[in-house]
């Protein structure tokens, strides 16, 4: 359905062909050292990877674990003990928000791994097989997932699961893949054509071989950018499901926070929204800055700087 | 006459996208949806009673009789009744669609001209400091959730400043309809430039590399003359293609958080009351209904395609 958070990437279909030449070991060292080189990518790399230490932490139980217990008095104002506050039944905001950070995680690399897998194989076939049944039929699929809205979808999902707590990552990766997997389709029709699969197809090996071997390994550029985005909008999206009652329900996120906030910021306390919502957008803008980075440094039409 | 049997063959080709989309919806909300029996039952039911009322229900038929009766509510616009309040679902969405329209239109309009326009500053002054300013706030923008600008624009404006009502939808003329679209407008705007800044720029910068613009360069014409006539008219299929296809999701998923976070009675509001009730008859015309009016975009689009360019055949 294109959702609200999907970017659309025009540039990506009018990729020329990535990684013919034989050099294509150096396409990556290029890629790495004109990601280095953006300053603005290894700012997003940092922020990403701080977060991930901060999720890793809670992870291992380092911190963050006592993030449903009471610990002082109802809204309390920031101090050492409690560097954020209190919420409205006097739990720590700073371990609130620091376990869900693991939350977001979770969902971000759960989502971002399952669609971009599921959009890879759907599209690396419909593009292979192109213009056959096989493709009409994961065509029509595509255009069915995109023509549900995305609320109502997840609703759907989660009526059907019985409240199944994996309802809200079930229905983003049913729904994500397709961006992918259109990407990931018009570079392999490209792909087909060239010479390494005509040879491949001559000295007799399967489809599938050629397929996956072959041609998929060439879309991986697509692939980690598509996976970046995804990531993001499988963590924006939770906020908006958590909000909704569809989301995360016996954890804690930033989503949640921001849901109980809503009653707090009316009767004027303010920390539960604001710390939620600035670690939210922190680790966003890290990663938007982070896949910006990646896209530019991948882009094929750049390789023969 | 061409035309017509291009608009019939295309209407023909959306037919497996909506029997696609009511398989579905139908699947997930209805045959593995919540069982409504007991909730019209009264205490120690009989076995006749509970027959009866799964009777009532459709429960007893079989799979496709069921999905029949839904394709066929669907065709003839006739959902029944509303579970939970007992109005007829027509006339529920007969009053709150217009109020979603009234309420997003503003908000959907200005985000995307405003987008055309930031995109044009940028892709005109492209690798400026101009660009990358535009382009700083766009990942800004994008980087901010729907529900935290909504939340602080509601606090800002109405609770802080207290220039603007917050909750409700009293309209009745001009004045008051301002009153209260502004606050929503201003959020759906902040929310969507960020993305269509960055779309239609990346979309205008490609247009204005090609050989066309230099030459009209070269030829000494003007900015506002290059971007108006080289530019934004040769880059209109792609644009046009985004505005449409953003329709169906504004109207139902942007109408679902605004109506829900304001108190307005459109039909977002009941979508998402639908949603937590489990009102199914709702959910089934407004999943229907989206489905249909996204083929029906899919058509439209393919349409004007070829009002921006003559090239494009009808076949």
């Amino acid at each position: 359905m294109s959702l609200p958070t999907a970017d659309l990437n025009p540039g990506a279909d009018a990729r020329l062909q990535p990684a013919s030449s034989p050099a294509s070991h150096s396409l990556w060292g290029r890629a790495a050292s004109r990601f280095a080189a953006d300053r603005a990518a290894m700012i997003g790399l940092a922020i990403v990877m701080a977060f991930f230490v901060v999720a890793l932490g809670v992870w291992l139980d380092w911190w963050g674990g006592n993030w449903a217990e009471i610990t002082g008095g109802q809204w309390q104002p920031p101090s050492a003990e409690h560097w954020f506050g209190t919420t409205i039944l006097g739990q720590d905001i700073f371990a609130r928000a620091i376990f869900s950070t693991r939350t977001a995680f979770e969902i971000g690399l759960v989502v971002a791994i399952a669609s971009t897998l599921l959009g890879a194989v759907f599209g690396a076939l419909s593009g292979y097989f192109a213009q056959t049944p096989v493709d009409a039929v994961i065509l029509w699929l595509k255009g069915v997932l995109d023509s549900i809205p995305f609320y109502l979808f997840v609703a759907a999902i989660a009526f059907a699961l019985d409240g199944n707590p994996w309802a809200m990552h079930i229905a983003m990766i049913a729904t994500f893949w397709t961006t992918t997997a259109r990407l990931v389709r018009g570079e392999v029709m490209k792909l087909k054509n060239l010479e390494f699969v005509e040879a491949a197809r001559a000295i007799g090996l399967h489809p599938l071989v050629i397929i996956f071997r072959h041609i998929v390994p060439n879309t991986f550029h697509i692939l980690m950018v598509q996976a970046t985005i995804v990531f993001v909008a499988a963590i924006k999206s939770e906020v908006i499901l958590s909000f909704l009652g569809l989301g995360v329900s016996d954890s804690v996120s930033w989503g949640l926070m921001i849901a109980e906030s809503t009653t707090e910021v009316i009767a004027g306390h303010y920390m539960n929204f604001i710390v939620a919502s600035s670690f939210l957008f922190t680790l966003v803008m890290g990663f938007n800055l982070f896949s910006d980075g990646l896209q530019d440094a991948l882009d094929p039409k750049r390789s023969g700087r | 006459m061409e035309f017509l049997q291009y608009t019939l063959r295309k209407l023909a080709g959306g037919v497996p996208l909506i029997l696609g989309v009511t398989l579905v919806s139908f699947v997930l909300m209805v045959y593995f949806g919540p069982d409504k029996t007991y909730e019209l039952l009264s205490k120690n039911p009989t076995a006749e009673e509970i027959a009866q009322v799964r009777a009532q229900l459709g429960y007893d038929q079989p799979f496709w009789v069921r999905y029949g009766t839904y394709l066929k509510e669907l065709a003839t616009l006739d959902f029944g009744y509303s579970d939970s309040t007992g109005e007829r679902v027509g006339a529920i969405l007969q009053r709150t669609i217009p109020v979603s329209l009234l309420l997003l239109a503003p908000g959907f309009v200005l985000g995307n001209l405003l987008g055309v326009v930031l995109g044009l500053v940028a892709a005109w002054h492209r690798g400026g400091w101009i660009d990358k300013a535009i382009m700083g706030f766009a990942v800004v923008g994008m980087s901010i959730s729907f529900l935290v600008v909504i939340i602080a624009f509601q606090v800002l404006f109405g609770v802080v400043l207290g220039w603007f009502p917050v909750r409700g939808w009293n309209v009745h003329d001009l004045g008051s309809y301002l009153h209260y679209v502004s606050v929503p407008t201003l959020a759906s705007v902040f929310v969507a430039l960020g993305y269509n800044t960055r779309f239609f720029r990346a979309v205008l910068v490609e247009e204005m590399q090609r050989d066309h613009v230099r030459t009209a360069r070269a030829f000494g014409a003007g900015a506002v003359e290059i971007l108006w006539k080289n530019v934004l008219m040769n880059a209109m299929i792609p644009i046009v293609t985004r505005v449409m296809f953003s329709i169906p999701l504004v109207v139902v998923s942007g109408s679902l958080l605004i109506e829900s976070y304001f108190g307005i009675p459109g039909v977002g509001k009941v979508t998402f009351d639908a949603i937590t009730s489990g009102d199914q008859p709702i959910l089934k015309a407004v999943v229907g209904l989206t489905a249909v009016m996204f083929v029906l975009i899919l058509i439209v689009n393919d349409i004007l395609y070829r009002a921006f360019d003559p090239r494009v055949a009808l076949k």
